[in-house]
């Protein structure tokens, strides 16, 4: 009697014995794993398409950005007299961003410019201030970008015009904005409350706009993602009214996109309403309409170097 | 259910006596290196799990993909989201067994042979591998070289990427097991 049951747990050792090496030590394996690690490439680059993402650039990094938005596909400007808005740019940038910490970046870059101001010089920073992690101690990432641009632009001399520059300050433009990110799986979703200054604007338009971005990136291959971005200006009613009875009206910006990484490349293929690439302008100055066939291919390309 | 009770006793014990045989190192270092003509890639940890089972000679290796360490951060990214794709598959893991007649109970130096299958990348492979491993009353220091083909666990090296990748990495592994 005695002797079955020893048998027995013979018998259970032994299926102890057939399994996985040392499988009671195998148990809570789980919580050997680094802790806190972060969350990789919740989007692949800087920028998503119009506005900031939450990476950064890792220290001893250096950038380098260039950017170009041609002109309408469709619409009047279009079609294939200027082969699909091919002939024409409405914004070229050209940056240099460096990473000085692995949280803080900063950067200058000179944008053609689209809407009431050219020749923009520009000078960035970004800091995360933080990191999701894998196992969600922090739940999501967010970083505070900051910039200052100045127009080199001829003052106008009629006093109406947006570059009616009565001192050195009606020259510059500010951004303040911070992005709120979170990755789940393959989906990174974006948030970001913005803040524009413009020290000079036409009639009726505003000084000062809040605007709300939003986006969304899904990755479809190691190496790609589809992106979708939208930005919601709070333009005041009345601003809003008056330059739509002007017939000049506002629109809020749209751009879908591709990313792909090629490895130290990041390219990014988009489209896009906005005819200005700085946040200080394609916020508030967007007049360009899906609608009416006014989107543009546009692309973003960054290199990193380490230095 | 005094039978009971025995029965769970001696179960108990033979798990017991299993553990015994069991030497494990929660810090073993796994390194990888590939020479390209452009720069050489290395990187680092020493964040794996190892286990040895000095009577039936089992073998057991975790490695959080994502601990590895490199020159640059840049390239850990790329490591981890574009080859590795580690938030699918954080983990490469190695079974497998020594099949060398040895005891590894008795002291000494042994050439090894090690068998198994590793998964990496959610592909798993058969391996087979030299070592040695030296024993020295209840530890046992184990080190081991061989070659990982990219292709053979689908980690894909595009046709227009800029950073040189080999196709055939050579990964070292060391573990210090102890009881």
């Amino acid at each position: 009697m005695k002797m079955k049951y020893l048998a027995l747990a013979m018998l259970a050792s032994l299926s102890v014995h057939g399994q996985a090496p040392a499988d009671p030590l195998l148990a809570g394996l789980d919580s050997l794993e680094p802790a806190h690690q972060p969350v990789i490439g919740t989007y692949k680059s800087t920028r998503i398409i119009l506005g900031e993402s939450t990476e950064t650039l890792h220290q001893r990094e250096l950038d380098f950005r260039v950017a170009h938005r041609f002109g309408d596909m469709g619409g009047s400007l279009g079609g294939a007299k200027t082969f699909f808005g091919m002939d024409n740019s409405t914004d070229i940038r050209i940056a240099f961003e460096y990473g000085i910490t692995d949280r803080l970046m900063a950067g200058i870059s000179r944008s053609k410019g689209s809407g009431s101001f050219t020749q923009l010089y520009e000078g960035m920073f970004k800091y995360k201030l933080l990191q999701q992690t894998t196992d969600n101690s922090v739940p999501f990432s967010l970083a505070f970008f900051g910039n200052a641009v100045v127009t080199g632009m001829a003052a106008a001399t009629a006093v109406s015009e947006a570059s009616y520059f009565a001192s050195f300050n009606d020259r510059m433009l500010y951004t303040a904005q911070f992005i709120l990110a979170k990755k789940a799986g393959a989906l990174s979703l974006s948030l970001s409350p913005t803040y524009v200054q413009r020290n000079h604007v036409v009639y009726m338009d505003q000084n000062r706009m809040f605007a709300l971005g939003g986006s969304a990136r899904y990755k479809v291959s190691r190496r790609m993602g589809v992106i979708a971005e939208y930005f919601y200006p709070f333009r005041n009613r009345a601003g809003k009214d008056y330059f739509k009875a002007q017939g000049q009206p506002f629109y809020n910006p749209l751009a879908v996109g591709l990313e792909i990484e090629t490895g130290g490349h990041v390219f990014s293929i988009n489209f896009t309403n906005a005819t200005a690439i700085l946040e200080n302008q394609f916020i508030p100055e967007t007049r360009a309409s899906w609608l009416q066939g006014q989107f543009r291919w546009g692309f973003n390309i960054s290199r990193r170097f380490h230095l | 259910m005094k039978r009971y009770f025995w029965m769970l006793l001696l179960a108990m014990a033979a798990g017991k006596g299993l553990a015994q045989d069991v030497r494990t190192d929660k810090a073993a270092s796994v390194s990888f290196f590939s020479s390209t003509p452009l720069e050489d890639i290395k990187a680092q940890t020493a964040q794996a799990y190892a286990t040895l089972n000095v009577k039936t000679k089992e073998v057991y290796f975790k490695v959080p993909v994502q601990s590895f360490a490199f020159k640059y951060k840049l390239m850990k990214e790329h490591f981890n989201d574009s080859y590795l794709e580690s938030s699918k598959y954080p983990n490469a893991e190695f079974k497998g067994s020594v099949v060398t007649d040895a005891d590894l109970a008795k002291d000494g130096s042994y050439a090894v042979v090690v068998k198994g299958e590793l998964l990496l990348h959610g592909i798993s492979r058969h391996y087979e591998t030299k070592g040695t491993l030296v024993v020295k009353g209840t530890e046992v220091v184990g080190d081991a070289r061989f070659q990982v083909k990219l292709v053979d666990h689908s980690i894909k090296v595009p046709s227009l990427m800029l950073e040189n990748i080999a196709e055939v990495v050579e990964v070292t592994v060391h573990a210090d097991y102890k009881p």
